[in-house]
């Protein structure tokens, strides 16, 4: 089978940037929450989660990007997202709430841009 | 002991009845033999009834290998150190050798002054020995030996005698030697569909394969399986030859395909890449194949051929032709040979064949004529088992002189209630996301509407598959109707309903309820059941 998801990251020494493409699904969440953690040092304060090209996500895949949010915030880093607004993937976010939890922004711009 | 046979002359008329009867139990353990036992049971009591026949001390079994060099101990009764030591023995060479190039009866009446190969004959204290061949339809199989502890001075009677249970055995050894391996390559045929491909991608695969009468396991192969959830490769090839040097070449080519395939090669590169790892590796021998790809998704069938005869391609309103594309040469022939593909249209409803050349090819008849009796049956054709129960039953000749091998996929058209029965497995909810989008488009469902009822199907699923990780459940049944703009998903397994754990298993509910406009869960003692309901074009977005 191929893989569903790439992920392609881009690595700073403080802000580590990670976009994901394709789809998240039960089935390789942990494979990709394995892969953002990798983009984390001691050093890094920030990393932002591009979802703008992730085609699919469901709780499995949601429920990864709680976790790492608690991780990095018990750690004093900061986990962004990229989500297009009006995308499905911002419908979903909007659903459980993640947008409310995780400071999310409509563009990679926007999230680098933003202030801790 | 010796007396038996070395005196035929002064018994007179009664020892050949006498022989004609250990004869007769031997015809008879070659008869049952055929029936029910191995290769090696069956050789096993052919020796005892042979050093019985002509009350000898020890009996040997050596039978050519695939290159016809070496004869191997196959069965030994009195010296088993031959077979337990896998004494092989070259063609013309030593008693043995000698017996298979010069396909006569040898004897050796003194083993101490003879140009004995095989050191065991020695250590055992065997003192005298006769040899014959084992000889069916002019072809040399092997060799039966006999021999004696005790100084004995076979008689040509003995000879003759030995020759005629040789020649009933070497038929019993051919014929239980070719069920055997018949066994074999149905075995490898049969393991190779190994799911069924069509609620994956939509579509319907139905192969046969026929083993050729006389000859030993054939080369050819077919294979399927799934690239991606939208793609599925199709392949069927022809290896030159017979044996098991054809089968080995066979199975390493089918390993190589999948792999290069899976890999995401284009399909004219992974039968480059095949075709240049048969010079690398292992056996050689020229192969020919077509290999294709179909694509769900775009509608599409990517086709490549080394040598071998065109695919039929069958259009949803039966009319079949043939894609001569843009065939290269046989694997196995140029380690530089570069090939091409020929993408064609592949919609709901046509059907592509491949096969072998033994379906169309019939001694004394050029091969158009065969090409042309296929198409003709192949088009209009019904379901794809009764298309292959028919061009097996026209086609293929009782006596085939060739293996057979087809394969057909269909591509079906989305039906118009969704029902499944999908493996509980992880792995698999990317293949249920594909066939429900494929279904819901066809329903008339928006990108949006798409969106969040997979999603929510997904969540059910997921439920259903988390389930299987506790005995009993291994499926769970995805149905999926649409009434009056209204789609109604109802997600079965046989599993008990955990309840949610901690935050993230409410998240799945959540999301549910929130896409869907209803949501029920049935918890009963046999399993679980979602329903899950939303009417179309009623919420904006």
């Amino acid at each position: 089978m191929s893989v569903l998801a790439r992920v392609v990251e881009e690595r700073g020494e403080h802000l580590s940037i990670a976009a994901v493409e394709g789809e998240i699904d039960a089935s390789n969440a942990s494979a990709v929450a394995e892969r953002l953690r990798t983009l984390l040092t001691n050093r890094s304060s920030v990393l932002v989660v591009d979802l703008t090209a992730t085609t699919y996500v469901d709780s499995a895949g949601l429920n990864l990007l709680f976790e790492l949010a608690g991780e990095l915030d018990h750690r004093q880093q900061q986990l962004r997202l990229v989500v297009a607004p009006d995308s499905p993937i911002a419908r979903m976010a909007a659903i459980v709430g993640l947008d409310a939890a995780v400071p999310t922004h409509p563009t990679r711009e926007a999230a680098l841009a933003a202030q801790r | 002991m010796i007396g038996l046979v070395s005196e035929p002359s002064e018994q007179g008329a009664e020892q050949p009845i006498t022989d004609r009867d250990r004869l007769d139990s031997l015809q008879r353990i070659t008869d049952a033999a055929l029936a029910s036992l191995s290769v090696e049971q069956l050789l096993q009591e052919l020796l005892l009834r042979i050093s019985d026949i002509l009350s000898t001390d020890t009996a040997a079994i050596l039978l050519l290998d695939e290159t016809d060099t070496l004869l191997h101990a196959r069965a030994a009764k009195g010296i088993e150190e031959e077979v337990e030591q896998g004494v092989k023995i070259p063609v013309g060479r030593g008693f043995a050798g000698r017996i298979a190039a010069e396909r006569r009866a040898v004897t050796i009446e003194d083993v101490d002054h003879a140009d004995i190969l095989n050191p065991i004959l020695r250590e055992k204290g065997i003192r005298s020995l006769l040899g014959v061949p084992l000889i069916v339809e002019q072809r040399v199989l092997g060799v039966l030996h006999v021999g004696s502890l005790s100084p004995r001075t076979f008689t040509g009677e003995d000879a003759a005698l030995l020759q005629l249970a040789a020649d009933r055995a070497a038929i019993a050894i051919e014929h239980a030697t070719l069920s055997e391996q018949r066994q074999l390559a149905e075995a490898l045929q049969r393991r190779l569909l190994p799911t069924d491909l069509s609620e994956m991608t939509g579509l319907e695969i139905a192969s046969r394969y026929l083993p050729a009468s006389h000859e030993s396991l054939g080369g050819d192969w077919y294979d399927a399986f799934a690239i991606d959830v939208a793609r599925v490769a199709v392949a069927i090839g022809d290896v030159v030859g017979h044996g098991v040097l054809a089968a080995a070449v066979m199975a390493q080519l089918r390993t190589a395909l999948r792999a290069y395939a899976i890999e995401g090669h284009a399909p004219a590169r992974v039968v480059e890449l095949v075709n240049g790892m048969m010079f690398g590796l292992g056996p050689r021998a020229m192969t020919t194949l077509v290999y294709a790809v179909i694509d769900a998704d775009k509608g599409s069938v990517e086709l490549v051929t080394a040598g071998h005869p065109p695919p039929l391609l069958i259009s949803s309103s039966g009319e079949a032709r043939y894609v001569e594309g843009r065939g290269g040469i046989p694997l196995g022939v140029s380690e530089i040979a570069r090939y091409e593909s020929e993408t064609l249209a592949f919609e709901p409803g046509t059907t592509v064949l491949l096969y072998t050349d033994g379906l169309v090819e019939t001694r004394g008849e050029s091969i158009d004529a065969g090409l042309e009796r296929l198409r003709r049956l192949a088009t209009r054709n019904g379901d794809l088992e009764t298309l292959c129960m028919k061009l097996v039953a026209q086609l293929a000749p009782r006596e085939r002189a060739d293996d057979v091998a087809m394969l057909v996929a269909r591509m079906l058209p989305v039906p118009e209630r969704l029902r499944g029965r999908w493996p509980a497995d992880r792995r698999m909810l990317a293949s249920v996301r594909r066939a429900l989008r494929r279904w819901l488009e066809t329903r008339g469902a928006s990108d949006d509407e798409i969106y969040d009822i997979v999603v929510a199907c997904q969540e059910a699923c997921a439920n259903a598959v988390e389930h299987a990780y506790r005995p009993g459940a291994h499926t769970f049944d995805l149905c999926a109707t649409c009434d009056d703009g209204r789609v109604r998903l109802t997600v079965r397994d046989a599993g008990r309903w955990r309840p949610p754990r901690g935050t993230n298993r409410g998240r799945g509910v959540m999301m549910m309820r929130g896409l869907m406009d209803s949501v029920e869960i049935c918890h009963g003692a046999r399993g679980t059941t979602v329903v899950l309901e939303r009417a179309l074009g009623a919420r904006s977005a």
